[in-house]
């Protein structure tokens, strides 16, 4: 199936980069934006945000969202079994059949506020496929995403939402293109892999709190002397010239950007809590995790910085802006409990790092009196089998469980289908003796995922169909939970 | 054979007839009848004596900084002046010969012979997480071998299969395991790609880290069996040899159903003996956790059913574990994707990130061959005919590289250009948790198996790859710059007493001081340490200029050391340093 065509818009911004990439240094700080049609005005003068929270390595969703009532809390114990969470172990998500690992505890708040809803079964499709149609597609089919239970792959389909591995731009940094943000994507922590990609840009990578943003050496003060005004002036020489390598010209590009950027959100970026350009709503909402002046978590430096540059989005600019954060270690292959305690063990503790900081920056944004307009979900390789192995651990799947986080969610209420708990059963990828382990064919998609939440954003439906060109395959185009 | 210079090889080849059988060409070629490019000529390589060095092929400046930067950690004058005068194909062959460097510090296997109640470093010294369990010491080792030891290839061939052949301190604790596992990659960095591949699967640190370990046959888990098959031989997609996809789109190299067969078929391995805790070894009938030597087979846990491997390889019922271990070898050995799969990564990791596919397919022939221009044994795998093949490729030598031609240089390479080329010198500890952590690349702390970036990345607003753009951003391009300024304007770190040995991480520009006088000589020499050629016009005058900023008015008698200073950091600095082409 063909892709359609991208709207005019996208078609523009092309032509400028074709043009040269001088276009864009002779521009200076403000780039190819500025030339742009004004945006239309679906979205005002109200600010919104999405943090995208990707769980790299494939989190077990089936560990994290876990079915309450007695029949399926059976069938689930009977094939976990050692890595089984007991029924009383679990937080209730009252008013529904399913509650969340007990490390996750720190989220109960944000389910009595209504602001916390699971996704479930969601994962890359290209239409909507049953398992007849998977099983009978020749290996190469487009109707099967590339590379199905391959890491790198998996994540790439989910930041690109697409079924096409070699697909060279994500999803957000799509949105952010269509939607002609001010900035691109800002990721923080790792970095997005492809999520913040366009055409244009790649994303604006900010490091943690504390560090050190900006040049050394070139601080307003020492610029005062001449000799050190004029290796800046050499510097800046260096990286305006057009360059004949195309490598080199990309380099150079970013690095101008770079310049720009540090220039304008240094600052924010560098406040540590309890700093005097540091927010007291933020550091009280994050007090849990400050230990000594510092985030105690790698995932909570990134939302501390996410809450920083939300609270302060007149100095960041612009009225949307996409977010990236990540969280690593979630390829439990083996020890995903701890001996004989499920209770523990390595993706508790990585849930336990997931839920504080998630719950951190929910309250973060409740007193900034910013909740209903921040969103963050998760994403993650692909979910895990539901049959463990012999190493205490899980392998690779495909649908998996995602949450939502924020004001504006339709909490209270779960989305999405919940697989059928039966191993070679109906949302089983498996029938042959080799492959009954529990590998559910996703009955959501990213597109559908992603849509809802773009739709939220501010994207109108023809925008939505140029970030997500595979959407049209499916006839449900958002799924309810914004 | 009379000296001359270096010209195109194709032209050579045509033009001199006699020439044709050193040029590779003739009958046994996979590359047809067109002579494949390669630039050094030479009359004495003959088919099998693999030991007489090409004659001295002098080259150009430009020419000898490009193949510092592919086949050592950065340019110094004097390793210019070497392969100046030797020319690369001599050079390389001299690397091959080098004294090998080893990885030494760090603690030892009682690490895990602790049978005490608590842990291991209970009651000993503070640093002994850092001593006996992390790859710090390994990382002091490495950028001290890597600014200094003369074999400069070895270790950088090593540090590329490390990046394919991953294990990391994040997940995997142990020292001398760790020390262990890269040694083994330094030792066979020269040999045949079969062997490192066989140390990998039987390294005890592998199998903890992908989960091999006394993997069992009642419900093995698929981490090793999937990585090894995707990362570590074949991909994911079917390949043509010159690296190009079959068909022009992926088709799938296996299914989860080989996925499982490899996983089968790899069982039944535990740690060799010699480890020992406070509650004896389990699961009953393996051997506790032990990083000394490679695993040995645990009978119990083996699967021995027949299993179809790739390219319909058979593994007959009652197999033992080694016998698998063989099959499986075998399978990944023979299967077309292993040489372009990995014979193109080489080449992304030493000369370019986007090589056209025809230079793959050169290389590709002399893994597949194991021979290339005489050097090599002759056996599929041979890891110095393929790095013959990368290094001396028409693509990686002369003058000018094309638009889409480069790689960016990644930090490991930045830390130790600048040190090595301003005649510095380092203990590594800055180089780890500081700098290292800051621009994404700690050496032997990858963040998974998938090390530090993928050889895909996408590079924006281009058609081209940039693999190195993948921990690339507007936090890590500045930090670049600070690291030059660190080191060149701020004395670098100083040594802490904590290291054994220290000695900081510090650069010593006096040498270069003596050419400070003359702005203009002083810029060009750097240029042409660093980049092989001066800076391009507008560039240059700017750094002359701010160079010569500095007088005796402005800065009194140091002003010569302020215009070191200057003109080294706005060279380190310029973007033509960052881009290797």
């Amino acid at each position: 199936m063909s892709k359609p065509n991208p709207p005019l818009m996208m078609q523009r911004r092309r032509w400028l980069q074709l043009a040269g990439g001088t276009l864009a240094s002779a521009l200076g700080t403000a780039g190819l934006s500025g030339l742009m049609l004004a945006p239309r005005s679906a979205y005002a003068a109200d600010y919104k945000a999405l943090v995208c929270l990707f769980l790299y390595g494939g989190n077990d969703g089936m560990n994290t969202v876990v079915p309450t009532d007695a029949t399926r809390h059976g069938q689930y114990s009977s094939v976990r079994g050692a890595l089984a969470l007991p029924r009383s172990s679990l937080v209730g998500l009252g008013g529904t059949d399913y509650g969340l690992h007990p490390s996750l505890s720190a989220l109960a708040g944000a389910w009595s506020d209504g602001a916390l809803a699971p996704v479930f079964n969601v994962g890359p499709l290209y239409r909507p496929i049953t398992k007849a149609e998977y099983r009978a597609a020749d290996a190469s089919s487009s109707l099967v995403p590339d590379s199905l239970f391959s890491h790198s792959d998996q994540q790439a389909l989910w930041e690109a939402a697409s079924t096409d591995a070699l697909t060279r731009t994500g999803w957000g940094g799509r949105a952010a293109e269509v939607l002609n943000t001010t900035n691109p994507v800002i990721s923080l922590g790792s970095g997005g892999g492809r999520f913040g990609l366009s055409s244009l840009n790649a994303a604006l990578g900010l490091p943690d709190p504390g560090q050190n943003f900006g040049v050394d050496g070139h601080t307003a003060a020492d610029l005062g002397w001449a000799p050190v005004a004029a290796r800046k002036a050499a510097l800046d020489t260096l990286y305006a010239q057009a360059q004949d390598n195309v490598m080199l010209e990309a380099y150079a590009q970013q690095q101008r950007e770079a310049f720009a950027t540090s220039q304008r959100l240094a600052p924010i970026v560098q406040a540590q809590p309890g700093s005097a350009a540091a927010s007291a709503l933020i550091d009280q909402a994050f007090a849990p995790l400050i230990v000594n002046g510092q985030l105690s978590t790698p995932l909570a430096k990134q939302l501390y910085q996410i809450a920083k540059l939300i609270a302060n989005n007149a100095t960041v600019q612009g009225n949307r802006q996409i977010f990236f954060a990540s969280q690593g270690g979630f390829d439990t292959h083996g020890n995903q409990i701890a001996y004989g305690n499920a209770l523990q063990g390595t993706h508790a503790g990585l849930l336990k790092q997931l839920g504080d900081a998630c719950a951190a920056f929910h309250q973060a944004m409740k007193n900034l009196g910013m909740g209903p307009q921040v969103t963050l979900f998760t994403q993650s390789d692909f979910g895990r089998t539901f049959k463990p192995n012999n190493s205490s651990g899980t392998d690779h799947a495909w649908g998996n469980h995602q949450i939502v986080l924020g004001g504006a969610v339709k909490g209270g209420a779960t989305y999405g289908t919940y697989p059928t708990l039966a191993l070679g059963g109906p949302d089983d990828v498996g029938v042959d003796s080799w492959e009954l382990q529990g590998r559910w064919i996703p009955t959501t998609s990213v597109d559908q995922y992603a849509a809802t939440l773009l739709r939220w954003f501010g994207a109108d439906d023809g925008q939505l169909g140029a970030i997500l060109p595979n959407l049209g395959n499916f006839s449900q185009r958002t799924l309810g939970f914004l | 054979m009379y000296r001359m210079a270096p010209a195109p090889a194709r032209v050579l080849c045509f033009l001199i007839p006699a020439l044709i059988a050193a040029c590779g060409g003739g009958s046994g070629s996979s590359s047809g009848g067109e002579a494949p490019a390669t630039a050094t000529v030479s009359a004495s390589t003959s088919t099998t004596d693999t030991t007489s060095a090409p004659a001295d092929q002098p080259t150009t400046q430009r020419d000898a900084v490009r193949l510092a930067d592919q086949a050592s950690f950065g340019p110094t004058e004097a390793l210019i002046a070497e392969i100046r005068s030797a020319g690369a194909a001599k050079w390389i062959g001299q690397q091959f010969d080098a004294p090998a460097s080893r990885y030494t510090r760090g603690g030892t296997s009682a690490f895990h012979q602790y049978t005490g109640s608590g842990n291991f470093c209970d009651n000993r010294d503070a640093n002994c997480w850092r001593d006996w369990a992390s790859n710090q010491p390994l990382l002091w080792d490495f950028y001290r071998n890597a600014v200094g030891n003369p074999d400069q290839l070895r270790q950088r061939v090593a540090f590329a299969l490390g990046q394919i052949l991953v294990v990391s301190n994040r997940e995997v604790d142990g020292t001398y395991g760790l020390r262990n596992y890269q040694n083994a990659l330094l030792d066979g960095a020269f040999g045949n790609y079969r062997e490192v591949l066989k140390k990998v699967v039987l390294s005890p640190v592998m199998g903890d880290f992908l989960n091999n370990a006394n993997n069992d046959k009642a419900a093995p888990n698929e981490n090793f069996a999937r990585e090894l098959l995707q990362l570590f031989s074949l991909g994911t997609c079917l390949l043509n040899a010159d690296g190009t996809p079959q068909g022009g789109s992926c088709r799938p190299t296996y299914d989860n159903q080989r996925v499982r067969a490899y996983a089968y078929a790899l069982t039944g391995w535990t740690y060799p003996a010699g480890g020992a805790t406070a509650w004896g070894c389990w699961p009953e009938g393996t051997h506790c956790r032990y990083y000394e030597g490679d695993m040995v087979p645990a009978a119990r846990y083996h699967d021995t059913q027949e299993r179809t491997l790739l390219g319909g390889a058979a593994l007959p019922a009652g197999h033992t574990a080694p016998q698998a271990l063989e099959a499986v070898l075998d399978s990944l050995m023979q299967h077309p994707n292993i040489a372009p799969f990995i014979g193109r990564q080489l080449i992304q990791h030493l000369v370019t990130a986007n090589p056209s596919p025809a230079y793959v397919q050169r290389v590709a022939t002399a893994f597949t061959s194991g021979r290339h221009l005489g050097i090599g044994s002759g056996q599929r795998g041979d890891l110095k005919a393929t790095v013959a093949a990368v290094l001396l490729d028409a693509e990686a030598r002369g003058e000018t590289p094309g638009a889409t031609a480069g790689r960016l240089r990644e930090p490991v390479l930045l830390f130790t250009g600048v040190l090595r080329a301003l005649r510095g010198r380092t203990d590594g500890d800055a180089l780890g948790w500081w700098w290292g952590e800051q621009m994404r690349q700690h050496v032997f702390r990858a963040p998974s198996v998938f090390s530090y970036y993928p050889p895909d990345y996408p590079l924006p607003r281009t058609a081209l790859l940039g693999p190195g753009f993948g921990i690339h951003n507007a936090g890590s391009a500045l930090a670049r710059l600070n690291y030059v300024n660190s080191v060149v304007n701020w004395g670098g770190v100083a040594p802490s007493a904590s290291i054994p040995d220290a000695l900081g991480t510090r650069v010593d520009l006096s040498g270069f001081e003596a050419d400070a006088a003359d702005p203009a000589k002083l810029v060009d020499r750097f240029s042409l340490l660093a980049l092989g050629a001066p800076l391009p016009s507008a560039a240059r005058t700017a750094v002359i200029n701010a160079t010569a900023a500095f007088t005796p008015s402005s800065s009194g008698a140091d002003y010569l050391k302020y215009r070191t200073r200057t003109a080294a950091y706005l060279v380190f600095a310029a973007p033509q340093y960052h881009v290797i082409r």
